[in-house]
């Protein structure tokens, strides 16, 4: 569904990632893990059409979709949540799920759907999402990104700034999804989350990928376990 | 006193017209027209031409709302396309001298084409008495039409997909792109609908002032102090803060004086800037 081929990217002339290569397949969910400072934000800012890539590939649904920018990515389905969430701060909970339909209202069903996930925002409808709690908004910025009903969902840290109780209870949802059979394309830098819920993995290091695999060897690789899982 | 409330009611509502075309375009991220005063004279000018050239008045208007918005297209395909790679600061900056300029240009031009023309439209009929006081049939009709803008500003921002995505790439424009909102769609239909709204202010205020082509810099300047006070990048705050103000200086002008009110509506600007420095509506920094 997406295949990512010798990207390189960065700011100003200097690249943070450098010849990176994956894929994630249709009904996968695929997780990219590394800590703080590995290039995780600006490989998946470049990817989504935020940050124009200085060389490689992007193919999804076997078109390339290299260098295009983010407002033309969103309508094939390929929707990014960020780690900043990016909501509408003045407008109401309710209306920034509207616009997650744009260019077209929202059907009654598919906004039930997202209502029932997250049951916080149904209570929260007609709070301004500015006012809202992080988890809230964490829920709020994934609702919105359903709301289009997208096909790959590209989710930045979706732990990033959230209590271990509500990182999990975002996972939890995310897990729903992922019952469904929605493709989905993960950073996470609280690994063991991240790896309790995805069927494949790649190790971002200095911009580098360093490692792949499935969720499996992953865990059971020594180096991921001291550096990611707390293992010694 | 009811009748300085009422004609400060009727000025209020045309300062708050005004001003809306600004603050709109300040929402693209910080692109400070400043020859918006300017937009609405070319919108008089053409409208004042067209009844020279003969055409009756309603067709003339029509006249003047196209030249309006042609102006505003032309400012984003041209002068503005610097301005948008800009961010933060520098779009601001850039923005100020780039369209201070255009200001420069085009009062240049409309006094050297047409040092005397001006636009007055006429409204017939006598005065209408409204709670006892004498009101202008011209000024009546100026703030009617004043207040069907803002309510169909409002449910435009309010209830149309076009009008919340216009408001979700004021709020976060990155968060638009990601939703598929298309800013550049964005910033050319709010560049549209502030020369349209100037056109409108240009047809509201003929009817009670001339608008001469020398009138432009004083119509920015009225309108960057109006936006100032309702907080930049709001609709609801421009609405307030004209009519607020508005009813200041007729007041003030009642009381004291018409020679002071010009320095009474900046120090309520600057007042306001001191107690809420993102104006009564406005977004505060984050």
């Amino acid at each position: 569904m997406l295949e990512v081929e010798g990207f390189s990217a960065g700011y100003q002339g200097n690249d943070v990632v450098h010849d990176v290569s994956f894929h994630v397949d249709s009904g996968e969910v695929v997780m990219i893990i590394g800590s703080n400072g590995a290039g995780k934000t600006t490989l998946f800012r470049a990817i989504c059409g935020l940050l124009s890539p200085s060389s490689g590939k992007v193919r999804y649904d076997e078109s390339d979709i290299t260098g295009t920018r983010a407002e033309h990515i969103a309508p094939l389905g390929m929707r990014f949540v960020s780690a900043e969430r990016h909501l509408f701060p003045q407008m109401t909970v309710h209306e920034n799920l509207l616009l997650g339909a744009y260019p077209r209202n929202p059907d009654h069903e598919t906004m039930s759907i997202v209502l029932d996930l997250f049951p916080r925002l149904a209570e929260r409808r007609r709070q301004h999402a500015g006012t809202m709690s992080g988890g809230e908004q964490q829920m709020l910025a994934v609702g919105r990104a359903l709301m289009s009903k997208p096909r790959l969902l590209v989710l930045d840290e979706p732990s990033t700034g959230l209590a271990p109780l509500l990182a999990r209870g975002t996972y939890e949802a995310l897990g729903v999804l992922r019952q469904q059979g929605l493709t989905m394309l993960i950073a996470e830098q609280q690994v063991p989350l991240a790896m309790a819920f995805s069927d494949r993995g790649y190790v971002l290091e200095n911009g580098y990928i360093r490692l792949e695999g499935t969720t499996e060897e992953l865990a059971a690789n020594p180096g991921v376990r001291r550096a990611y899982l707390g293992v010694t | 006193m009811t009748a300085a409330i009422l004609d400060g009611l009727v000025l209020g509502l045309q300062f708050g017209l005004l001003a809306v075309g600004l603050t709109l375009v300040y929402g693209i991220g910080g692109v400070l027209n400043l020859a918006y005063g300017q937009m609405v004279v070319v919108a008089a000018i053409a409208v004042s031409l067209a009844i020279g050239a003969g055409l009756p008045v309603g067709l003339a208007i029509g006249v003047g709302l196209v030249a309006g918005g042609v102006f505003g297209l032309l400012m984003d395909k041209t002068l503005l396309r610097p301005v948008y790679r800009r961010h933060g600061e520098p779009r601001v900056l850039l923005s100020l001298l780039l369209t201070l300029g255009l200001a420069f240009i085009v009062d240049g031009l409309l006094l050297w084409r047409y040092p005397l023309e001006g636009l007055t439209l006429h409204i017939g009929g006598g005065p209408v008495e409204i709670l006892g006081v004498p009101m202008r049939r011209g000024s009546l009709l100026a703030s009617s039409i004043a207040v069907a803008a803002f309510i169909g500003l409002f449910l435009f921002f309010r209830n149309t997909i076009l009008g919340r995505a216009v408001r979700s790439v004021i709020q976060n424009e990155e968060g638009a792109r990601m939703l598929g909102i298309d800013p550049k769609r964005v910033r050319t239909f709010i560049l549209v609908s502030s020369g349209l709204l100037a056109a409108l202010v240009a047809i509201t205020r003929s009817m009670s002032i001339p608008v001469t082509v020398t009138s432009g810099i004083s119509l920015t300047i009225f309108a960057l102090i109006v936006t100032v006070v309702g907080g930049l990048g709001s609709v609801a705050g421009a609405f307030l803060a004209g009519i607020i103000l508005g009813i200041v200086s007729s007041i003030s002008a009642s009381l004291i004086g018409t020679f002071l009110t010009l320095i009474i509506l900046l120090g309520a600007a600057a007042l306001t800037i001191l107690l809420r420095p993102s104006g009564l509506l406005g977004v505060p920094e984050e």
